[in-house]
């Protein structure tokens, strides 16, 4: 009878060894802070105005738009089309105004409704990260941004 | 005076570790980091060297051909497959038309295997999208050039590799 009781004791005593536990936790921890990346990756899309399959001619718009970006950080925003208009933004300390930009591109939308989207066209020279802040800034105004000049 | 002395030592020698609370807590942070971690559709993990610029944009969910551009060389997914020299191709390698004949060769190569593969399965289709990963230093004219390589060969859904700024 008396050795139930012990069997009994011993039971309750039973505790889980958590130390090892921690081991593996803390393993696991470090190997997924060590893989991982801590850069967030995001996606911009930007269609091409060129080497596609070809427009229907229903579906061209009267009039449309294009960004050229200059060296020095100058600008020409001009309309194509059946009306015809051409804006320079000069840079401010030599970088490209993008306050003005946004506010020649709310003008020319609240002018010309059907305008849906813009063509962004950029100098040789002019640096990928130039060309990724000004889609970014007309994304702004016009949700369609595509690539031109080739 | 030194009753309470030794009473206060035996209480800190009695004194152990909270290890379960800290096992919750060990817990937790392997939870939260495995989910982020899984939230990454697309894996694009920029060679070192390659910084990519900044702006606002969604996120990656879109599984494509991925090309890197970077001061040295281009890659096709993690391959190098063209050398560079400060980004500028090699010399008589660019046509008039602006396409690189070495790159759009391995676009021709790369679109020939897709479209076996989705002739051969019928659940494959022959995509246009394709994931530019370009360091921020990169001329336009590079850019173009790799643009226009990828268009003749039908990749013109360009989906453009950025860091998300706040």
């Amino acid at each position: 009878m008396r050795v139930t009781d012990d069997k009994k004791n011993q039971s309750k005593d039973f505790e889980l060894n958590i130390a090892s536990i921690i081991d593996c936790l803390t393993v696991l921890i470090t190997f997924t802070l060590a893989s991982a990346s801590f850069l967030s990756i995001g996606i911009l899309d930007a269609g091409v105005t060129a080497g596609g399959d070809m427009a229907k001619s229903d579906n061209l718009p009267e009039v449309f738009l294009t960004v050229d970006i200059k060296n020095n950080g100058f600008v020409e925003v001009t309309l194509h089309g059946k009306e015809k208009f051409l804006e320079k933004i000069n840079p401010q300390n030599s970088k490209i105004d993008l306050g003005k930009l946004t506010l020649t591109l709310k003008n020319f939308k609240e002018k010309w409704k059907n305008v849906g989207s813009v063509t962004l066209l950029a100098d040789a020279a002019i640096t990928y990260q130039e060309v990724i802040m000004t889609m970014d800034e007309i994304r702004k105004t016009f949700s369609i941004v595509m690539l031109g000049g080739f | 005076m030194r009753a309470k002395f030794l009473k206060r030592g035996f209480t800190s020698e009695e004194m152990s570790l909270q290890i379960t609370s800290m096992a919750d807590v060990f817990i937790i942070l392997l939870v939260f980091l495995l989910k982020s971690y899984a939230s990454g559709i697309v894996q694009i993990q920029p060679s070192s060297g390659t910084h990519l610029p900044k702006a606002y944009a969604l996120d990656a969910s879109t599984e494509a051909l991925k090309i890197e551009v970077s001061e040295n060389s281009i890659q096709l997914e993690g391959a190098p497959v063209l050398p560079l020299k400060n980004f500028v191709f090699g010399p008589n390698d660019v046509l008039q038309n602006g396409v690189s004949q070495k790159l759009s060769a391995v676009f021709e190569k790369e679109r020939k295997k897709q479209v076996y593969i989705a002739e051969n399965n019928k659940d494959v289709s022959v995509d246009s999208k394709i994931i530019l990963v370009a360091d921020e230093k990169a001329p336009y004219q590079t850019i173009k050039t790799v643009l226009a390589s990828a268009a003749i060969h039908g990749y013109t859904d360009f989906k453009l590799a950025v860091v998300k700024g706040d």
